[in-house]
């Protein structure tokens, strides 16, 4: 490996610095008490602190799964602090009234929200350790008649939508961490689509973790009335520390008839060291439901930050004609863990789903694919395609595939693909010959492999994806 | 002793268990089934049906015992077979360093159970550069209901050696009883074995059977195992490419309807360099029943330059089938090349047009296409005749309108 390309991989992270806010941090430990002062911080209606309470009294029933293919230490649920929001002085009228401190930390992050919301034209809900700071654009969606705010101001705000759709997708007592998010989550997003509104703009929010020691619970809900629209993006960053932190979101989306969700991650957070020191636990529940005729859902995924990425964002197809799409790029390196995937339940007719999915692994780290495609007896005529490939990229890495077929009807059509390769020596020596360094040539290869995928982002998303990609990889081949 | 040890630190699978997530085998934990007893009354003529003309050597095994009266010996000179019985003592060295070695106890309920009621077997060894031109045909008969057999297989490929093993199971009767069947298999240096398992016990029957292959040095493996019987059948193969250049191909179909399971679990371990394999499997699924496939491919770290490839292929007949298909990859080497690929649909339209547009009725076009589907998995059997038979057997399960 040549100095050049050594340097490349052991960069260290960008964006691992700590903002000191004086942090409203909540006692370590989760009991009733905690969760009713989550609650009554947030000033919320009684209706929400039951739904905590039923979903933390499932949550003490449930034992950690350990079915999945990553390894970490056991979490002590009671040694995290559950509640943790910047001190607020009072409300904001506009940008200026922004804690500078804060504004710096976007500024180093390089996404000065004005400037970015300006340029892309992009509304951004920031939320910087659980609480929304402010949300930009949303006059211009009010026009429409869209709702983008964080949770908590939609429990206040729009309640008869929260609580109609709230838990739907995903049920209090779904998953052990989707169970604890359930119990504790402070902040998130909450979008809603009228009736045929094309949402006139992409959607994002940026999640940031601050704060040594307190795990993130967000919490996202997005409904699409009937041939609403919208495109919705996630990305994140977070400082580096050397506790490993743990983020157990839950992202549920809704699509009536004709309605169309897109929703869009990148995911950078803080993976360790290259010992596999430190790093994020994402442990992450996202599931849509297509619940009307025609409906369409659809994942894009670039997964490369994270000590451990463990998640499935999934479709549940129950209208006719519904289509569910997940694409997928998870890079991992050093001693990064990543089992990822998705479920597709095809329950209505015609119903349609496409799974692509890339795994690259360097280092020493594991990368598995986890699919489910599942054909109900009353899916007449569903179809399904999937392809997951990986590149192994050094012999101390790991790809593992594990997709579930189960059909129940004769008239679906399933189709399974997978691949395992590396980038060829000869591939290499194709690049050098036209005066391209090694580099380049595994940035372009990269590109080439995960193109599928990279297609489905919107513009910005896709060239961030490129460019971290070949941060996090140029020179792990040498 | 171990294997007591080891059942009774086990329970008996549930879907609980990943391995047998499909696969309930409730029905079979309620019924009581003491180990068959030893009296045979079969004659020859009562195994016609399912003599292979080719097979020189033949062992039958009635309810798991060994039938004396109903095996021939040709060929003892240049090959040791026999039954575990009589062989124990002559070549007690090599069966002690081998036999229960291959197959492990430890994860699997049944192995241990057919461990420790191990009471006979046939063992095979096949010495070193010896090529046995026939094949050696098992016949494991089952008459009596209601009780469990316990077959077991042992064969040993010396260096260079070649064999083909037919290992057969079939029913007299139509009555329940329980099979649990283990095999175990080691191949030497440059050895080649070709091992075909004909499943086709009583519909009522269950079967339980694991077989597990050690592959030395550039050895091959070559299994087709069809299953066609039994109410709940599962099948455990576990393949261990434990040294560099070995080569395995495995072929297999499950054809099952009315309310039958079959579940195939296949592991394999490439642990050195340059190992190859391909796999595939079929499954053509009809009335209510239901197939479960799962194919694991573990490489290991080092064992580069692997090629290994794996198919899963399931038709579905009726609105009822179900399959559920999970083939599975662990890579932890760079340079190699590992696909797999699954499919479940029902026929074609098309093709059935096209034959319709040459005359056939649409049925028998769906029948054709059905035989088709199942007969390139039979293709592979090198023995004309058991050929033939499965053939047969396939063309009456499809045959409604032919």
């Amino acid at each position: 490996m040549s100095a050049v390309l050594h340097n490349l991989v052991n960069q260290p992270y960008k964006h691992g610095f700590v903002t000191d806010i004086e942090a409203d941090v909540a006692p370590k430990g989760l009991n009733e008490d905690i969760i009713r002062l989550i609650s009554a911080k947030k000033n919320e209606p009684e209706w929400l602190l039951s739904f905590r309470l039923k979903a933390y009294h499932h949550w003490l029933t449930m034992t950690e799964p350990h079915w999945q293919n990553v390894h970490y230490p056991k979490i002590d649920f009671q040694d995290i602090s559950y509640y943790s929001a910047p001190k607020t002085k009072k409300k904001l009228a506009s940008m200026d009234e922004v804690d500078p401190e804060l504004l710096r930390t976007f500024e180093k992050l390089g996404v000065p929200m004005h400037e970015r919301a300006a340029l892309a034209g992009v509304a951004v809900d920031v939320i910087f350790d659980s609480v929304s700071v402010t949300t930009t654009y949303k006059q211009k969606l009010a026009e429409v008649g869209i709702i983008f705010c964080s949770i908590s101001e939609a429990v206040h705000n729009h309640p008869e939508l929260v609580q109609k759709y709230l838990g739907t997708v995903v049920p209090v007592g779904d998953n052990y961490f989707a169970a604890l998010n359930s119990a504790v989550f402070t902040d998130g997003s909450f979008c809603y689509i009228p009736k045929g509104v094309k949402c006139p703009m992409d959607l994002s929010t940026y999640f940031r973790i601050n704060t040594e020691g307190s795990g993130q619970f967000e919490r996202t809900l997005i409904i699409a009335e009937e041939g609403a629209s919208v495109s919705y993006l996630e990305g994140c960053t977070a400082p580096r520390f050397d506790t490993n932190q743990l983020h157990a979101a839950v992202v549920e989306l809704i699509a009536l008839d004709d309605a169309d969700i897109k929703y869009s991650t990148v995911q950078n957070w803080y993976a360790g060291d290259e010992n596999g020191v430190g790093g994020i636990y994402n442990f992450v529940t996202k599931r849509g439901l297509a619940k009307g005729k025609n409906s369409r859902i659809s994942w894009t995924q670039v997964e490369t930050g994270s000590a451990i990425t463990w998640k499935y964002p999934s479709c549940i197809l129950r209208g006719d004609n519904s289509v569910g799409e997940f694409y997928s790029v998870a890079v991992t390196n050093h001693y990064q863990q990543a089992d990822t995937g998705t479920k597709m339940i095809h329950l209505g007719k015609n119903t349609r789903s496409t799974i692509v999915s890339k795994g690259i692994s360097a280092g020493h780290s594991n990368s598995s694919y986890r699919g489910l495609v599942r054909i109900a007896p009353t899916a007449d005529g569903a179809r399904n395609y999937s392809q997951c490939d990986s590149m192994l990229i050094g012999d101390q890495c790991g790809a593992h595939t594990f997709p579930y077929i189960q059909v129940s009807n004769n008239g679906a059509t399933v189709e399974h693909e997978a691949s395992t390769s590396k980038i060829g020596e000869d591939q290499l020596f194709y690049f050098a010959q036209r005066g391209i360094g090694a580099e380049e040539a595994v940035s372009m290869i990269i590109n080439g492999f995960c193109k599928d995928v990279f297609q489905q982002l919107p513009m910005e998303f896709a060239v961030e994806a490129t460019k971290l990609l070949s941060f996090k990889l140029e020179g792990s081949v040498g | 002793m171990q294997a007591f040890d080891h059942v009774s630190a086990q329970h008996l699978p549930t879907r609980r268990d990943e391995e047998w997530r499909f696969t309930d085998i409730s029905p079979l934990t309620q019924l009581v089934y003491r180990p068959a007893h030893s009296q045979c009354e079969l004659r020859l003529s009562d195994l016609t049906p399912w003599l292979l003309q080719e097979a020189k050597n033949r062992l039958v095994f009635v309810d798991g015992h060994y039938a004396e009266h109903l095996s021939v010996i040709e060929d003892s000179s240049h090959l040791i077979i026999g039954n575990l019985q009589v062989l124990a003592t002559s070549h007690a060295t090599a069966l002690e360093s081998q036999l229960g070695r291959h197959a492990s106890c430890e994860h699997n309920v049944f192995t241990a159970l057919n461990t420790a009621f191990l009471n006979d077997g046939a063992i095979i060894i096949v010495p070193k550069h010896t090529v046995v031109a026939e094949p050696i045909h098992l016949l494991f008969v089952a008459t009596q209901s209601e009780v469990t057999n316990y077959p077991r297989c042992l064969l040993l490929g010396e260096t260079g050696s070649q064999v083909t093993l037919i290992e057969d199971y079939v029913s007299l009767s139509q009555a329940p009883y329980i099979t649990n069947s283990v095999t175990e298999i080691s191949l030497n240096a440059n050895a080649h074995a070709k091992h075909i398992r004909i499943q086709r016990d009583s519909m009522q029957a269950f079967h339980l059977a694991s077989c597990a292959a050690l592959l030395a040095h550039a050895s091959r493996y070559q299994a087709v195992s069809v299953s066609l019987g039994a109410q709940i059948s599962r099948y455990n193969l576990d393949v261990r490419l434990a040294d560099e250049a070995a080569e395995c191909a495995i072929d297999g179909l499950a054809l099952i309807g009315d309310r039958q399971l079959a579940d195939t679990h296949t592991c394999i371990d490439h642990s050195k360099a340059n190992g190859v394999s391909r796999q595939q499997h079929k499954c053509i699924v009809d009335d209510s029943a239901h197939a479960v496939f799962n194919g694991k491919i573990i490489v290991h770290p080092h064992a580069q330059r692997t090629n290994s490839s794996q198919s899963s292929r399931n038709l579905l007949l009726s609105k009822t089938a179900q399959v559920d298909t999970k083939p599975q990859l662990e890579i932890f080497a760079d340079d190699v090349k590992c696909a797999h690929g699954a499919t479940v649909g029902q026929l074609d339209e098309e093709e059935i047009f096209y034959l319709q547009s040459r005359g056939l009725s649409a049925a028998t076009a769906r029948d054709l296409l059905t035989y088709a589907f199942g007969a390139e998995i039979i293709d592979r059997i090198p023995v004309t005749s058991l050929k033939q038979q499965l053939e047969q057997a396939v063309l009456s399960r499809t045959r409604r309108h032919l």
